[in-house]
This record gives structure tokens, sequence and C-alpha cells, in this order.
């Protein structure tokens, strides 16, 4: 691709919330909560006039019901001009690299120069709900005007009318293929070959990585101010174990295949609350402004692929990005491949090993170098954003050049982008 | 950018009958119904004077004989419907003058409730006083839930009582209780509020208040509700003396006004229907007896002297309009009064960074922030939703952020001159040359800060001195310095104004006014202690003179080492005077520090304080008028100090800033009350 600084996007700077369980500090929080923190967080630290932003685009998967297009909310509550617009968007596992490509799109047609992106997930706040039998016996209820009326009504319900239906279950099933993730993970593992021992010691590693990068991710996270909270702020993951063995990984039960399946709690992501924002513009709005990038976005490909096997579509978004800009993952001095599940990630692996694929294995010894979503958790809407901002920061300090980010996303499909420091 | 011109209200199918534009309410008939709209022409907002009364007379007189089927009453102010009387001219009246206005006042409102058409007030804006009065006569009150509009009746605060009516109609209205809540703390409630209450009837937008008015008067009147159960003279009698109690354990005896309200809304709440006109006289003889107290005159001058300081120009020959307003700004130290400060910012709608070293420092500021909007919201100053969107203006943080955008930086971090110094220095390399420093110390030299090293733009190092507990002490001293540039000081008095403070210039001196007219009084108070008269004797002594909190008390809140601290450092600078007793010395050294550790003055157990005993052998110990007197001769000394240094601009700003500042007994007028000439005039 021709370098136009014009339609060159580049990323300025980017926060996030540390990522943490579901069901913890976060669940006292929402989405909204946590994009407005980021958002407000990026625009005290760049010091921009937030009036300069063209457009604030957020991505999230289960966004909350009291705030529609909660992009619109993060963007006024964080202190953005009312003329501002805001667009929430939708890629399941890749809405925050969603959001960006979106970003330089709009870029390239002329419609906006200086955006803020990213993505916000609360899983742990992610409804339950009534199956539509208890719905309408509820309507029923309510629209009934007498007391005799009301009580009809409300003895028409049965007990299993109260058995909610669990939306975060829901969520993670692909309607298509009629599998959950895990289960697209476990049919990985089978048809790849990939044993239980390999998967815990991947996960493991991702652990160990994590661990020791501390110091490095926290130049990434923001505090959290919780002020009904005990503590008061947070600004440290949680799911990180520091004392990983792999004996602790072999004792848990496999949890998709009962009695021969290999893909454990242990060895997929963590289910997680965060969120992450970036302050990204046109290569020559930076200059403009006098602003230092952290480094530009070179390209980017979407690809589709069997939901039965979503966990390969990194293999085929990083062929459609090699088909548009030549470079290899071997040219990388980095890759972010998003560890939905320990399976996923070694298949891909394997199978950009083989012929269809030739030329473009991953460089296991640069590959997500400072841990992954099984250490440090998936909120699905954020992940995203995080695999760019984490990318960049890493080439700063080790003084790399390029950066491969991909991810595999439910309902079959992949994504990839390709970085490079200026 | 994008906004919208609100549609002006246009009233449909009319003939104007319009008198001529001096006038200070017009009548107009809209469909078959009269509406008379208040608009005085010359304040921006309505005000009942005589002249009022006189036009409003012959308005009545002139609907009566237009034969027509209703009366609405309304307001052509944009934030006004109307505010009460006119204190100033009213002000100026005495004896007989005064009880023929009120007299007057009367009649006309008696007469408006006994016109023989149904009558409503379509309320939006101020309603106080007399204008609620007004309303009260009427059948009807609807009002608008625009964040304008606020009724009460306020004249307690005045050191008054609601005397056009209004203390017979509201109880009988929305009964005793609620009515004596009403006027005794002379709050003023939204209409929401007042609709619960049942002082209005209906919750209406602004745009839709004249045709609902208007539609509602072909509707017969709903059925009153009867209070016979509160207003009756049992009851009633009860009431009073319960109230009375709770009142003179308040007021200590010092405000008549409360307790003469208490007798006659009791009273007129269950008088019966044909005898209204006892109560009015009761009103009446009331009002009279009470005008001539020192409290209301006090009182009245206070409020003066608050409305002066609303308006006071530093440079009258600048125009403020031209200033650039403060529209961001950040706090430095996230301490009691750094968020204090910040949230106080942040419910003005200004957007504010609270800064600090660390997270768990910004943390406890945050949790004080959300404290302090939680308070609110439970009073009723905002609701759950407003809150939540002010809160979110206070953007924390723990690390080093650009602020060249922001307009003013507080700091409010320790009191240690060299930190302070240093992170003035910090802020001039991060800010813009326009951006206000100010410091909210309480006894370091501004001066000493805009001379050290570092400091770029001195004429912007100016003193934000704000008092504890920021959302409810009005006060806030401008500490000015020899750099100090006059658009400083002008653009500082507007951002106080913003927050709802009364803004007081002072020129930079150690304790600056407030804490300096403060410290002999308090030294002396532990002299007292130190010579064996009992810790309560000194506190009840100045409660029953009229300050809200006994000096030593007021130590413990201080803390005695700060205290100690402070006067150590006015020696230095005026002499004797402020050196601290021995037994603050010995206090401190035992670790007894006042609230902070627990024991100082008094014993804090759980919010109790029970006061400790220093007792020698007393012998020859003064009275409670003697310590009174004595240590309130004290400030007035040093009042005179101040004032003869030029520290302020007149004695009535010395006055304004102590009453404001220590709560000092209000109905006394000040410690230089007395000596200044603007008494003479009330």
């Amino acid at each position: 691709m021709k370098h136009d600084p014009d339609k060159t996007l580049v990323i300025i700077d980017g926060v996030r919330t540390p990522f943490l369980k579901m069901g913890t500090d976060f669940g006292a929080i929402d989405a909204t909560e946590q994009g407005r923190v980021v958002v407000q967080t990026l625009l005290l630290r760049t010091g921009i006039d937030p009036g300069i932003v063209d457009e604030l685009i957020f991505g999230c998967v289960s966004q909350p019901a009291d705030a529609a297009n909660l992009a619109r909310v993060i963007a006024l509550r964080a202190g953005l001009p009312e003329y501002v617009p805001a667009m929430t968007v939708h890629r399941n596992c890749a809405s925050g690299l969603e959001a960006l490509t979106v970003a330089s799109d709009r870029l390239h047609a002329g419609r906006g120069e200086v955006f803020i992106v990213g993505g916000t997930e609360n899983m742990s706040r992610i409804p339950l709900f009534f199956s539509l039998v208890a719905a309408a016996k509820f309507a029923a209820l309510s629209r009934a005007k007498s007391a005799g009326g009301k009580a009809a009504a409300a003895f028409g319900f049965r007990p299993a009318d109260f058995a909610p239906v669990v939306g975060l279950k829901l969520g993670l099933t692909d309607p298509v293929s009629g599998l959950n993730m895990g289960e697209t993970a476990e049919l990985l593992a089978r048809e790849f070959d990939i044993s239980r021992e390999v998967q815990d010691e991947f996960a493991l590693q991702s652990h160990l990585k994590a661990a020791a990068a501390r110091d490095a991710l926290a130049r990434e996270i923001v505090p959290v101010y919780l002020p009904d909270s005990n503590a008061g702020f947070v600004d440290r993951e949680n799911g990180i174990r520091e004392g990983q063995t792999r004996e602790a990984l072999a004792r848990l039960a496999p949890v998709f295949e009962r009695n021969t399946g290999t893909v454990t709690a242990g060895n997929s992501s963590q289910i997680s609350d965060g969120a992450v924002a970036l302050l990204v513009m046109s290569e020559a709005k930076a200059e403009s402004l006098g602003l230092a990038p952290l480094g530009r976005l070179v390209d980017f490909a979407w690809s589709g692929c069997d939901p039965k096997r979503m966990g390969l579509g990194p293999a085929f978004a990083i062929r459609d990005l090699h088909e548009r800009i030549g470079l290899r993952p071997d040219d990388a001095d980095l890759v972010e491949i998003n560890e939905a599940f320990a399976a996923q990630v070694l298949a891909v692996m394997k199978l950009l090993k083989t012929e269809p694929f030739d030329g473009l294995a991953l460089p296991e010894d640069r590959l997500n170098p400072q841990g992954g979503a099984i250490a440090l958790g998936h909120p699905v809407g954020a992940t995203g954003a995080r695999l760019v901002l984490t990318a960049l920061k890493q080439l700063r300090a080790t003084g790399g050049k390029h950066a491969l980010v991909s991810l595999c996303i439910g309902g079959g499909q992949g994504g990839a982008a390709w970085l490079e420091t200026l | 950018m994008n906004t919208i011109t609100p549609k002006l209200e246009t009233p449909k199918r009319h003939h104007t009958r319009r008198v001529p534009a001096k006038r200070r309410l017009h009548l107009r008939l809209v469909e078959g119904m009269a509406v008379i709209s208040f608009d005085h022409p010359d304040k921006s907002a309505n005000v009942i004077d005589a002249e009022f009364l006189n036009e409003l007379e012959t308005a009545l007189r002139a609907v009566v004989r237009y034969g027509v089927k209703g009366l609405v009453f309304v307001s052509s102010k944009p934030s006004v419907f109307l505010a009460g009387a006119d204190l100033e001219s009213l002000g100026k009246l005495h004896g007989e003058a005064l009880e023929a206005v009120v007299a007057r006042g009367q009649a006309v409102f008696s007469r408006i409730a006994s016109l023989g058409m149904p009558t409503i007030a379509a309320i939006h804006g101020a309603c106080l006083g007399g204008g609620l009065e007004l309303a009260l006569a009427c059948d009807r009150r609807i009002a608008s839930d625009d964040p304008a509009t606020k009724l009460g009746l306020p004249e307690t605060q005045l050191g008054l009582l609601p005397a056009w009516g209004g203390s017979t109609r509201l109880p009988r209205l929305i009964g005793l209780p609620k009515a004596l809540d009403l006027i005794l703390n002379g709050i003023q409630v939204t209409a929401k509020h007042a609709s619960k209450l049942g002082v209005v009837d209906e919750v209406v937008p602004k745009e839709r208040l004249t045709e609902r008015a208007i539609a509602l008067l072909d509707k017969t009147v709903p059925k009153r509700k009867s209070f016979f159960l509160t207003n009756n003279p049992i009851s009633a009698v009860v009431i009073r003396s319960l109230t009375k109690r709770q009142l003179l354990a308040k007021t200590r005896g010092n405000y008549p006004a409360p307790l003469a309200a208490l007798e006659v809304v009791g009273h007129g709440s269950w008088v019966t229907g044909g005898n209204l006109g006892r109560s009015f006289s009761r009103e009446r003889d009331a009002f009279v007896r009470l005008v001539e107290t020192d409290a209301a005159r006090n009182l009245l001058r206070l409020f003066f002297l608050q409305e002066k300081a609303k308006h006071y120009r530093h440079d009258p020959s600048l125009d403020p309009k031209t200033l650039p307003c403060i529209e961001r700004t950040a706090v430095i130290g996230a301490g009691v009064m750094g968020a204090g400060i910040a949230q106080m910012t942040a419910s003005r709608g200004v957007p504010v960074i609270l800064a600090d070293l660390d997270p768990g420092r910004v943390a406890a500021g945050m949790k004080s922030v959300s404290g302090l909007f939680a308070e609110a919201v439970k009073r009723r100053i905002f609701t759950t939703h407003e809150a939540r969107r002010k809160f979110d203006l206070v953007t924390p943080s723990a690390e080093r952020v650009p602020l060249h955008r922001c307009d003013l930086v507080i700091e409010a971090a320790i009191e240690d001159l060299e930190v302070k110094k240093k992170i003035f220095a910090d802020l001039c390399a991060r800010t813009a040359p326009g951006t206000i420093l100010a410091t909210n110390t309480s006894a370091l030299s501004v001066t000493e800060l805009a001379k050290a090293e570092g400091i770029t733009h001195p004429e912007r190092v100016i003193g934000l001195h704000f008092f504890n507990p920021v959302s409810r002490m009005k006060l806030v001293e401008i500490i000015t310095t020899e750099f100090t540039t006059p658009e400083v000081v002008e653009r500082a008095l507007a951002f106080v104004r913003a927050l709802g403070k009364t803004p007081v210039v002072v020129k930079d001196s150690p304790g600056f006014l407030v804490n300096r007219i403060l410290m002999p009084y308090l030294i002396e108070a532990g002299r007292l202690a130190e010579a064996g008269v009992p810790v309560a004797t000194i506190d009840e002594a100045m409660l029953d003179f009229g300050m809200p909190m006994g000096p030593l008390r007021l130590l413990d809140e201080i803390g005695l080492d700060v205290a100690t601290h402070v006067a150590d450092t006015m020696v230095t600078t005026f002499g004797e005077r402020f050196a601290p007793p021995l037994l603050l010395a010995d206090l401190v050294r035992a670790g007894h520090l006042g609230r902070k550790s627990g024991r100082g003055f008094y014993r804090h157990d759980d919010g109790k304080a029970a006061p400790d005993s220093f007792a020698k052998a007393p012998r020859d110990l003064p009275d409670k008028t003697q310590i009174a007197t004595r240590l309130n001769q004290l400030m007035v000394e040093e009042s005179k100090h101040c004032l003869a240094e030029g520290l302020v601009r007149d004695a009535d700003t010395v006055d304004l800033a102590i009453i404001l500042g220590t709560g000092y007994a209000p109905f006394r007028g000040g410690p230089l009350h007395g000596t200044s000439s603007s008494l003479n005039r009330l």
C-alpha cells in the first residue's frame, strides 16, 4: 500500500482497565462505566481537546440493556461534546479490533481524521433471561385489571417458568453450527491431535509469561476507582496465577466434552470484564498536533471460515492479509494471537505449517511474549483493542518494528492486522 | 453548536388589553379567562411593594367588572414568578407605615381568596415569601418542573414570619407539621417536592403552564384534604410545646422569629374558617413586633451584605464579561478539603481533575466526593441521575498529566511551604500563562509562594481559602498579593460566585481575615480552661452568645497541633496576643490532638464528646456572661486591627466574613457591627 499520511491511521496512545475475572470487582459497575473510565483517562493523559474527535467507535458484544449504543453514552459521559457522533460495533470476539478498522475505513472515506476507538465488556452483568413462555405470562399479569383477573394470571405460572436462561451460555453458543465455543475447541483438539498435556503446557506458559510481565502490563493499565468498594480502586489483573503449575492444571476436569475432553477452564481464556481505549488519527494530523504516535496501522483483513472450526479463523485472516501486503508472520518482531483456547491457538500454529499456508508459519519464539487471554482474561468486546495496545507498547519497549495481531471469532471468522512503528 | 432556541410562550386566540408599559403587572383576557402576568419593568425579579399591591387591587376590580369565568396568575420573567416582598423599599418603613403595608397585602390577597371565581397560580421560577402567599390565596397552584422553580416561605431566616396570610393558609392546606417544617426552617422546595407536600396540585412542563392553568379553571376545584388530626387546638398545643423545646435548644432564645411563627402558625391551623381575620391579625402583630428586634435588623443587614458581595466589582473599570470564564479546573490534593472543593466544583457543572500522589490517596478522595454527592441526593439537592452526571465531571488522576487546558488549578495539599513551592513551580511548567494558580492554605504566605523559584507570571498566584466543610460553608477568602492583577481577582470572584459561595477579597497576611480574628478568641478560651474554668462552661457561654460551636470544641475540630502551629506563626508577625497557652502544648505533647486523636479538650467516643476537666483550684472564676463578653471582645479587637491594616475594604466585609466563615451569631450582626454606618440606614 502506498504510504499517504492523510490516509494512514496512527495510534497515538491507549489505556485499559485491568482485566478482572467475571464476578469480581467490576461486577459492581457496568460496561458503560468501564468504557467511560478509559476514554476519560485517555483524554486526560493525552491532553487533547475532546472537541477535535470526529467520532467515537467502541466494540461491545453484550451491550447493557440500559445503554443502547453504549458508545454514545460513553462519549457523552466521558466529556466529548454533543456534536461528536458515536457508534457501537459488534464482530464477536474481535469487536475491539473492528472499532479500529472501522476508524481506518472512515479515514479512507474522508469521514473524519481523529477517532477514539476501543472496546468494553462486562460479562459479569450478562443477564439471565425469562423464557418466551414466562415473558408472555408476565405480560398477561400486567394487563389484568381486576383482582380476580390478576389472581387468575398469577396462577398460570409453573415452576419451570422461573428457571432462567443463562444469557452468557446463549452468547457463547453459535446458532448456525449449534456448538458452543468450547466445543469448537474440542473439535480442533481432536482433528489436529492436540493433547491435553500440550494444551496445559501452553496455558502454563501464558500464566508464567504474564506473571513475569506485570511491570510491562502495568504500563498499559489505568486504575479504576470504585468508591463503593473497600479498597477504593483496582489497578491489577486478578486472573494471572503467579504460582500456576502443570499439576494444578492437570487436576481440572474437561468442561465441554465429558469423559474424553481435553479443554478445561485452565487452558481456556477466562471470562472477564474490562475495557480499552485508543486515540487514533491520520498520520498527518498527528504531525500537525505535534503528537508522537506509538505506531501505524499498515493494513488489516477480515475472513470467514467454518463456524464449527471458528478457532482457525486467524490462519485465514493472516493469509488474506499476506495477499494484501505481502508480509508474513515471520517478518514480524512480535505476534499476538488471542488465546481463546490453548487448543485453538495450537491448531492455528499447526495449520499454518501445512502446504496451503506455505511460508506463513508463526514464529513461536515471538508469540504472545507477555501471555494472553488464558492468564489475562477475554472480555470479548475489548480484547481486539488490547492486542493492538499491547503489541505497540511491546514494540516501543523492545525497539521492534513490526507486529501482527490476530483473533479467532465465534461464528466462524478471523481478523488480522499489521502494525508498525514509525 | 446544535442548539434549539425554545419557543417563547405565545397565548392562543386572545384580544390584548395592554396597559401602559411601566406597570408591574398586566391584565389580558384569554378564552374568557383573565390572566394577570407579573413583569417588573426595572428589575430582573418580580417583587411585592406598595405599588405592586395598588396595581393588583386595581386589576382585581377590573377582573370582577369584566365578569370573566376565572383568573390565572403567571409571570413574564424567565426564572422568577414572584420572589417576595421588596426588602429594599419595605425595609425603609417603620411603625404605622409598615403595619399598613402588611394589612394591605393581607387584604388584597384575601380579596383573591374571596373573588367568587376560580383562581389559579401558574408558577415558574422563584415563588418565595409573599409570592407564595399570593399563590396560597388562590384556589389552586400548578408549578413547572424546571430547576429554576423554587417554592418556600423563608421569612424566619430574616427574623420575621409570613404575615400576608401564609402563616394561616399554609397549615390549613398541608397540615400543621409540614407547614411548620417549611416555615420554621425556611426551606425552599422544588415543584416535585411541593407537589408531594400538597403545596402545589400539579407539576407541568413550563411550555404548557399557562394553557394548563386555563384548562383547569373549567374543572371543579378538588376537595381539599382535612387535617383535623393535627389541625385542632389540642394537637396544636402538643405540637407547639414539642417544637418549642427543640427551637429553644437550637436558638438558645436568641432568635424570637421561629418562636413567634410557631405560635401564629399553630393557632392559624385550627381557627375556624369564619375567623381567619383573627389569625391574620396575629400575623400582623407578630410581624410588627419582630421587625423591631435586633435579630431581624441584623439578619436583614446580613442579607443585604450578601447581595452586595454578589455584585462587588474589584475593579469597576473592568467588564467581567470580557474576561475568560473558568471552564476547566484541577484540584491538587485529594484530602478532605480537596475532595470537598472538587465536589463543589463538579456540582456546579465545571469539570475538575482531582489529583494526588498515588491511587490510594485519589481513591480516598473519590470516596469522599461520592459520599458528598450521596448526601446531596438525600437532601434532595439533586436526583440520583443528576448526581451521577455531575460525578462524571470529576476525573481522578494519580499521574502527572498535562494541565495546559485548565483555567484554574487549586492546590489543597499538605500545609508545608516547601512542598507547596515545589508543587507550584511544577504547575507553572504544566499550565498556560493565563491559568490561575490558587492555594487553599489557611496559614502560609501566598506572597512567599508567588515569589518562589520557578514561578512564572506571579500575578496569577492567589489564595482561594475555603472553609470546612466546603459543602456547607458559604465563605471563600480570595487572598491577593502585591503581584495580583485586577483581572485575576475578577475571574476568581466570578468562579467563587459560580460555586454559589460568597467571596471576600483579603490582602495576604498570616491567618488572612477569619482565622486571624478567631485566633485570640480561641487562645483566650484555652487560657480560661487552663485557669480552671470548666470546659463546658466556656463553650456554653459562647453557645448562649450565639456561636454555633463552643471555642474549645472548635479547637478540637481544627486539631490542637494545627492550632498551635498556626498560633506560633502568627506570634512572629503580630505579637504575644497570639501566644498559645501552655495547656495546649501539654495536650499536644500528650498526643491529645482533638477529635482526630479521640481526645483533646473533649473525649470523643462514637461522635459524642464529653468535656475533659483541667480544674485546678478554681477561684475568682468569671461567669458565663463575663466569659462571653471577654471572648467576644477579643474578636472585636482583632477585627479592628485587621480593618486598620487595610486587609479588607470595609467593616461590613469583616462582619460578613466572620458570620459566614465561623457562624458568628448572625443575629448580632458581626464583631464590628455598630461601628458601620450602613447599619443606621436600616
